[in-house]
C-alpha cells in the first residue's frame, strides 16, 4: 500500500488537480480517498460519484486537524487493507506542522500567488514533491524565481507545474506516486513533531485572562489523567481532549467516559 | 549552454473523439514561427503543453514531440535548467512588489547567471520599443501598466529566459507594439508557437497549424497572397491605433482615409 499525503492551504487547489491524479491512476490501482477538512466538505461525494471509488471525509471540528489526521491515519490503513494508494487530503491549517509521514509521500500544492515561498514551514520543507499551481496567472520570470525560492527552503523537492484547471502536471504526480515505496510496516513516523498545545486554551477557555487560562489548564490536566487517552470515540467525541473540553464547558458529563478513572477519594 | 535545436517535430496523436490525427509529421525547423489557430476550446493549449513537456504519448493527446529527429531524453524534458522551452502566457500582470531593477537582477540569479554590464539596460531598452509608455528600472513592478507589464515580459523572454522555444498562448496587445514584441522575440534563429484568434498574426508566421477538437486537421504554408493581406491587415490595425491616440487626446475625428502602402518585399522567393 502506498501512502499519499496532498496537503496545501485553502483554495490552492488541491483538489482540482487531485481529480486529475485520480483520472490517471483509478484504472490500474484499487484507491480511497479520504478528504480531511475543518467543518465541511462534499468534495468526498463528488469524487466517489465522479470517480467512482471509495472516499471518506474527516471533519476536524473542534481540534487541531492536523493532530486530528495524525490520529486518525493508523484507522484509514487499518480499514483499506485491500487498496493499493491511500490518497489523503488536508489543508494543513498552521502551515507548522502537516502531517507528512516518512513511510509515505507528501505532496505540498502550492499556490503560485499566495507570497513568498520562506514564509511557510514543513508542509513545504517537507514535502517530497512540490506542486506549483496557478503558474498561468504570472509571468515566466515570476514562475522561475519562485522555483529558485522553493529550492532554496526545500533542495530535495521535485517541482511539478500543475493547473487544476487544464490538469497539467498530474501525469506528473501520478507518475511520481507510481515510483513510491510501499507502507511496508504499521511503524508510521511524522516527518515533522507537532507544535506544542498546552494551555487553558487548548481546553476550551475562552476568557482571555491569564488566571483564568491557568485555571482552566489545570482543571483539564485534572481530567486529562482520568481519561484513558485512546480517542477511541465511545463518550461521543472524537478525542479525549475535545471531550474533557465539553465536560469543562458543561456539556458533558464525565462519566460519558466508559473507561474514566474514578476519583480516588481522600 | 543548451544544446543547439535544429527542429522539432510532432508526430500524430488523437483527437477528443479518439480518432488518430491525419498527418505523418510535422517539422519546426529553427527561426520558423509557427501559429496554432481554431475555436475556442478546441485543443490550441494543449498542443502548447504537449510540445512544453516534450510530450511522449504521455498527455491526453497521445502525441510525440521529437527534438533534432530524437526522443529528448528526460533529464531534457525535467530539468528546469535544461529546459528548452519559455513561455509567454495569457497573463497581464506581475505579482511582485519589488523594483524593475531588483526584479530583473532576481531572475537573473535564480537562472544562476551573472548580470553582465549594461544587460539590464538593454532589457529595459527593448521593452521600451514595445510599449509606448516608458519604463525606468527604479519603477515598482506593481506600478507598471498593462502594457509596460507585457513588455517587460517579452523582452525579458527574449533576454533573460533565453530558451530556443518560445511558446506564446494569446499575445494580449492591449498597450504593445505587437510585431515590435514579436520581432524582438524572434531574433535568433529561435522556434515560435504561438496561440492565436488574430488574423494579422496568424497570417504573419510560416505556416499555421489548424486545430478542432483535439485534433490537428490541417497544416497550411502562408502564401505570398497571405502575407499581403497581413500586410494589410497590420496596416489598418495601425490605422485604428492612430485613430485611438487621437480620440484618447480629445480629438474630433471627421473622416478616415483607406488607403494601404502596397507591401514592400525583398526578394525572399
Amino acid at each position: 500500500m502506498k501512502f499519499i499525503i496532498f496537503a496545501g492551504t485553502p483554495g490552492s487547489g488541491k483538489t482540482s488537480i487531485i481529480k486529475y491524479v485520480i483520472q490517471e491512476l483509478k484504472d490500474n490501482f484499487k484507491l480511497f480517498y479520504v478528504k480531511f477538512d475543518c467543518l465541511r466538505t462534499l468534495d468526498d461525494k463528488r469524487i466517489a460519484k465522479k470517480y467512482k471509488i471509495p472516499a471518506a471525509k474527516k471533519l476536524a471540528g473542534e481540534l487541531c486537524p492536523d493532530h486530528y489526521t495524525a490520529l486518525e491515519i493508523p484507522k484509514i490503513i487499518e480499514e483499506n487493507q485491500d487498496k493499493d494508494i491511500i490518497i489523503l487530503e488536508t489543508a494543513g491549517l498552521c502551515l507548522r506542522c502537516s502531517p507528512y509521514i516518512k513511510e509515505g509521500l507528501g505532496i505540498n500544492i502550492l499556490d503560485i500567488t499566495s507570497g513568498d515561498p520562506s514564509r511557510y514551514g514543513p508542509i513545504l520543507t517537507d514535502a517530497d514533491i512540490v506542486s506549483v499551481s496557478k503558474g498561468d496567472l504570472i509571468s515566466q520570470a515570476e514562475r522561475e524565481i519562485f522555483r529558485a525560492k522553493i529550492l532554496k527552503v526545500n533542495a530535495k523537492a521535485k517541482i511539478v507545474e500543475t493547473n487544476g484547471l487544464t490538469g497539467e502536471g498530474a501525469i506528473d504526480i501520478a507518475e511520481y506516486i507510481k515510483l513510491s515505496s510501499e507502507i511496508k510496516s504499521k511503524k508510521l513516523t511524522l516527518k515533522h513533531s507537532m507544535p506544542s498545545a498546552i494551555c487553558g486554551y487548548c481546553y476550551g477557555n475562552r476568557i482571555i485572562d491569564e488566571k483564568k487560562v491557568q485555571e482552566r489548564y489545570l482543571a483539564g490536566k485534572k481530567l486529562k489523567n482520568l481519561v484513558p487517552n485512546l480517542n477511541c470515540g465511545k463518550c461521543g467525541f472524537k478525542s479525549c481532549n475535545e471531550f474533557i473540553r465539553e465536560v469543562l464547558d458543561g456539556n458533558a458529563k464525565k462519566e460519558q467516559c466508559p473507561f474514566i478513572k474514578t476519583i480516588p477519594s481522600r | 549552454m543548451s544544446k543547439k535545436i535544429e527542429k522539432i517535430t510532432i508526430l500524430p496523436g488523437i483527437n477528443k473523439f479518439g480518432k488518430k490525427e491525419n498527418f505523418k509529421k510535422i517539422n519546426i525547423k529553427e527561426g520558423e514561427i509557427i501559429a496554432i489557430v481554431g475555436n475556442t476550446g478546441s485543443g490550441k493549449s494543449q498542443l502548447l503543453y504537449d510540445i512544453e513537456r516534450l510530450a511522449q504519448k504521455d498527455t491526453k493527446s497521445k502525441r510525440r514531440i521529437l527534438v533534432n529527429n530524437k526522443i529528448p531524453d528526460k533529464e531534457l524534458r525535467f530539468n528546469p535548467k535544461r529546459k528548452l522551452i519559455a513561455s509567454l502566457a495569457q497573463s497581464m500582470n506581475f505579482l511582485t512588489d519589488i523594483s524593475v531593477k531588483n526584479f530583473l537582477n532576481l531572475h537573473l540569479e535564480s537562472r544562476g547567471k551573472k548580470s553582465r554590464q549594461g544587460l539590464l539596460e538593454e532589457v529595459i531598452e527593448e521593452a521600451n520599443r514595445i510599449t509606448g509608455e516608458p519604463i525606468s528600472p527604479k519603477m515598482n513592478l506593481l506600478n507598471l501598466s498593462g502594457g509596460q507589464s507585457r513588455a517587460l515580459m517579452v523582452s525579458d523572454v527574449a533576454n533573460i529566459s533565453i530558451s530556443p522555444i518560445i511558446l506564446i498562448d494569446e499575445i494580449e496587445n492591449a498597450g504593445i507594439k505587437k510585431e515590435e514584441a514579436i520581432k524582438t522575440l524572434v531574433k535568433e534563429g529561435k522556434i515560435i508557437l504561438i496561440v492565436t484568434h488574430d488574423p494579422s498574426l496568424a497570417l504573419n508566421a510560416n505556416k499555421r497549424i489548424i486545430i478542432k477538437n483535439g485534433g490537428i486537421v490541417k497544416i497550411l504554408k502562408t502564401t505570398l497572397r497571405e502575407k499581403g493581406i497581413a500586410h494589410y491587415l497590420n496596416w489598418i490595425e495601425g490605422y485604428n491605433l492612430g485613430i485611438r491616440k487621437r480620440v484618447r487626446q480629445g480629438e474630433e475625428i471627421k473622416n478616415v482615409e483607406i488607403y494601404c502602402e502596397p507591401i514592400k518585399m525583398k526578394n525572399n522567393k
